[in-house]
């Protein structure tokens, strides 16, 4: 049973109407993928169900949280600061901080979080999480991988999208490739308010029925999957339970891949 | 199979053989430059489709004169003493391969 298929079956069994079955998400979010400038972005460490806006789950300080830029490490956890991000049911802990940018190219972004106990399920959840800014066109690295425990590798520039185009990924477990995984898809629906540190409560799309809430794809015998963008804005995509790690504290660990990219309208 | 780099140095190759000059290529030229606020400019070069800008031309220029000509670095960089006023820094990879930065963009 999917983990998704899991949560929505402990939620019926407590409540009499379950709310739609949305998939947790570690969100690594910056406005804008693309600038032309030098500068400091806005990152925004969040926790939550973005298409949904529903529960946002309280982080821990993270294991690990840093850039890559043609190959080099730069240690962005000790920028971070706590805020209270507010979802449309709760306000949950998450972290606001910055990514120098200078250079132009490709910069990584890379989150490592503590894992996450989710009661429902009484399964830990550890979302390792990439996300991508580039400045000024230059493509450096981003097809490369990272070396993660759980990872998506992009297969078509994560932040150079056309909706209506498709992205396409591979898997990887410990840098081999995962055949059949599972994979999660959410649109990021309620966009994110830096200077509130909130999900706007409109919604920028209402899906035809909850089936569409969280889209459900699976890689092929390579590790391959490929998703249509049918609109602009952000998409994650999470592939679940990829990792090689499957306890932590003495209970079941998830060990997912999470990546982020940015659609664009062509004009 | 013959690498991308291997097809473009032969293409440069057969256009400088016939009187030609500079990458005959779908990709488009990258060039920025930055104030490192040391009295210094740092610029890097590239292109659209990743590959590397080393050794294309670079000229800064100050009305009709140039104040310096390099090329780009192994790693498509350049740094250089920031002229007093303003000037240009050019890059030249060839025929509708050059990009000019005025000073009043570099920051």
């Amino acid at each position: 049973m999917t983990r998704t298929l899991r949560a929505a079956a402990a939620a019926l069994a407590i409540l009499a109407i379950a709310p739609p079955a949305a998939a947790h998400f570690q969100l690594v979010y910056t406005p804008e993928a693309n600038v032309d400038r030098p500068g400091h972005l806005p990152l925004r460490l969040v926790f939550a169900h973005p298409a949904s806006n529903g529960h946002v789950m309280d982080m821990a300080v993270p294991l690990a949280f840093y850039s890559l830029f043609r190959g080099v490490k730069t240690d962005l956890a000790p920028q971070l600061s706590p805020i209270a991000w507010t979802g449309g049911v709760n306000a949950g802990a998450g972290f606001a901080g910055v990514l120098p940018v200078r250079r132009s190219g490709d910069y990584i972004m890379v989150l490592e979080p503590v894992p996450y106990l989710e009661t429902a399920e009484d399964v830990y959840i550890q979302q390792i999480t990439k996300s991508f800014v580039n400045k000024g066109g230059l493509p450096t690295d981003w097809h490369e991988p990272v070396g993660l425990k759980a990872e998506i590798v992009p297969l078509a520039k994560p932040y150079a999208l056309y909706a209506g185009g498709s992205f396409s990924g591979i898997v990887l477990s410990d840098g081999a490739p995962v055949p059949g995984a599972e994979i999660e898809v959410e649109y990021l629906n309620h966009a994110p308010d830096l200077a509130t540190n909130a999900f706007e409560a409109e919604a920028a799309v209402t899906p035809p029925s909850d089936a569409f809430v969280t889209q459900t794809i699976f890689a092929d015998q390579s590790g391959t999957f490929t998703y249509g963008l049918p609109r602009a804005g952000v998409w994650g995509f999470c592939a679940l339970g990829v990792g090689p790690d499957t306890s932590y504290a003495g209970k079941e660990l998830s060990q997912d891949a999470v990546i982020w990219v940015q659609a664009y309208d062509m004009k | 199979m013959i690498s991308r780099s291997l097809c473009l140095a032969a293409t440069t190759a057969a256009l400088l053989a016939a009187g030609g000059s500079g990458p005959a290529a779908a990709h488009t030229p990258l060039f920025a430059c930055y104030d490192n606020f040391d009295g210094t400019v740092f610029c890097e070069g590239g292109f659209s489709d990743g590959s590397s800008a080393a050794g294309v031309a670079i000229s800064v220029t100050q009305g009709d004169q140039a104040v310096l000509t390099g090329a780009l670095d192994a790693d498509s960089t350049i740094e250089f003493d920031k002229p007093d006023g303003a000037f240009v820094v050019r890059f030249d990879a060839g025929p509708g391969h050059e990009i000019e930065v005025p000073s009043d963009a570099i920051e």
